[in-house]
């Protein structure tokens, strides 16, 4: 009675059934909307919107036309995507340990909390973009700055969660690892951090997303390369193309970071969902 | 395997001198527990008994070691307690929030069992053995939420077990578990004590339990915790769910146990038939 037919459609869930279906209607809905796109640039043709066959060819040209020896790849990608991508996650890694370190310490201490709260609300509701010239000052326009304020942007997100998860951690748990004489060490690597890892994961989601946006920022300023000085560096020489073959590229880098965390979480974290739902 | 004291040994193991708990100070100081004073010898079983909110578990977090208690002195075997002491394991009331989720039954079963135990092979068998002991061979490799409370709970117990302490607490271990599943975990306490001959101090507040499972009941008055009475359980052994609790003498020891309970202080003992 409740049988649906080919389960493509599902009342109940009020969506997609089955990842594959999922993933064909929504790259279906992407794959339209390029051709929608693809034929209202070619019917009505504007210099700033190039057709997505065009930024095709431009991308092609731009990321693939290299020599052989490098495997195809031209310096834009050698080079600025290396160089982008590069600072990124050395950005990322520095930001989160010092999130989940200082996150942890305030997160263990009641009376750290309540010292550090203002200070912590005040400081990160500076938006971290606007610090760029202050970090241009201090630091000059070095990849030290630009992995400083990348690092700086993600560590925010990474210590407001850690703070969060550890302190949330419930009693009988701590008690638990007092109670048996486990060690400092084995009190933190093992039950702490553990326990507060599904929060601290949320931070680090959030944190790729942030290091990616933080990293693009900075090479719009006193760069010498990177995906940032590109946009520029096409805006000034009105390469229309070139700047949507970038904006593509970025939307798949970002894409691919996000997958990245999300098959990381759903391996280390199978436990939490599990628990949440089987429980 | 059994590796303990043979009961007739009245080693004191526990010693519960003076103490009293006050949390806060001024105008919202709350007083828990006052002038308490008990000890426990090798191989009992005690149970404390009292009124809900008398301070049960205060008492028993001050004898972990997991609270310094504001007056008096807790010893484990003759060492006065400062910190976790030593030869110590807890089963927790909450079990969901005891055992490491992240971890298999297995795991979470060595978690406490440090290189100083031994060997991995040797970790690995009193795991083995702790887990048979509370009828769990076939879950070792589950998650603990895979699991039913009653079944959570004895992983909790092998935990301990497997850990060989030599005084057991336990925390009104089965306060949250079905009637059926909490008669088949009394058991397994009764049992597993003969096995590992081991030390139990079991805080209940369900009055039935108190005195089907121990030696000897402490009843404490409502709070500030005091001790009421030293009731004595002469049952014979082994107990049995039906017919120990339809024993004249069981029915008549719970009576009393619940009328100190609802008087808060001492009665006069009612006549044995």
């Amino acid at each position: 009675m409740t049988t649906t037919t080919a389960g493509t459609w599902s009342k109940v869930g009020r969506g997609f059934r089955g990842a594959g279906t999922r993933l064909a209607y929504g790259f279906g809905l992407l794959i339209v909307l390029m051709l929608v796109w693809e034929w209202a640039t070619v019917s009505f043709p504007s210099l700033f919107f190039p057709p997505p066959s065009k930024i095709f060819e431009s991308s092609m040209q731009l990321f693939f036309s290299g020599p052989p020896s490098q495997l195809f790849l031209t310096e834009a990608v050698t080079v600025d995507v290396a160089a982008t991508v590069g600072r990124m996650l050395l950005g990322f890694v520095l930001g989160s340990v010092v999130g989940v370190l200082v996150g942890t310490a305030i997160g263990r201490s009641l009376l750290l909390r309540q010292l550090t709260d203002p200070t912590v609300e005040f400081l990160r509701s500076i938006p971290a973009t606007a610090t760029l010239p202050l970090f241009i000052i201090l630091l000059g326009g070095t990849d030290a700055m630009r992995v400083a304020f990348i690092a700086y942007a993600v560590m925010w997100f990474v210590l407001i969660n850690a703070t969060s998860g550890v302190a949330s951690i419930h009693r009988t748990l701590i008690d638990t690892g007092y109670a048996f004489r486990i060690g400092r060490a084995k009190m933190l690597f093992r039950v702490i951090l553990p326990a507060a890892l599904p929060r601290i994961f949320a931070g680090l989601r959030i944190g790729a997303t942030v290091s990616l946006l933080a990293a693009i920022v900075s090479e719009l300023m006193l760069a010498t390369n990177g995906i940032g000085y590109r946009l520029t560096l096409a805006q000034n020489m009105f390469k229309m193309a070139d700047l949507w073959s970038w904006l593509v590229l970025l939307a798949i880098i970002g894409f691919l970071l996000n997958t990245a965390m999300e098959i990381v979480e759903r391996k280390i974290l199978a436990w939490d969902t599990l628990s949440r739902t089987q429980a | 395997m059994t590796i303990a004291s043979p009961r007739t040994d009245t080693e004191l193991i526990l010693e519960v001198a003076d103490i009293g708990h006050t949390y806060g100070s001024g105008d919202t100081a709350y007083r828990a527990i006052s002038d308490l004073s008990f000890s426990i010898t090798t191989g009992e079983l005690v149970s404390i008994v009292g009124p809900s909110g008398a301070g049960k578990t205060t008492l028993l977090r001050i004898l972990a070691g997991l609270l310094t208690p504001t007056q008096g002195s807790v010893s484990l075997l003759g060492k006065k307690v400062t910190g976790v002491p030593e030869g110590m394991a807890m089963v927790f009331q909450d079990y969901s929030r005891s055992l490491l989720p992240w971890l298999r039954v297995e795991k979470n079963v060595l978690f406490p069992l440090g290189s100083e135990v031994g060997s991995k092979q040797v970790r690995e068998q009193l795991a083995r053995e702790a887990l048979h002991s509370v009828g769990l061979d076939g879950h070792a490799h589950k998650y603990p939420w895979q699991l039913s409370g009653g079944m959570q709970q004895r992983v909790a117990i092998a935990r301990a077990l497997a850990y060989r302490p030599r005084l057991l607490l336990m925390d009104e271990p089965f306060a949250s578990v079905d009637a059926q599943t909490r008669s088949g975990l009394e058991d397994l306490v009764l049992r597993i004590r003969e096995e590992y001959g081991m030390t139990i101090l079991f805080v209940t507040h369900d009055i039935d339990e108190s005195v089907y499972l121990a030696d000897r009941v402490l009843v404490l008055s409502k709070p500030p915790a005091t001790l009421v009475e030293n009731v004595p359980i002469a049952l014979p052994a082994p107990r049995d769910q039906i017919s120990t609790k339809e024993d004249p003498n069981f029915v008549h020891l719970r009576g009393h146990v619940a009328r100190l309970i609802r008087a808060g202080g001492p009665v006069d003992a009612a006549p044995i038939a």
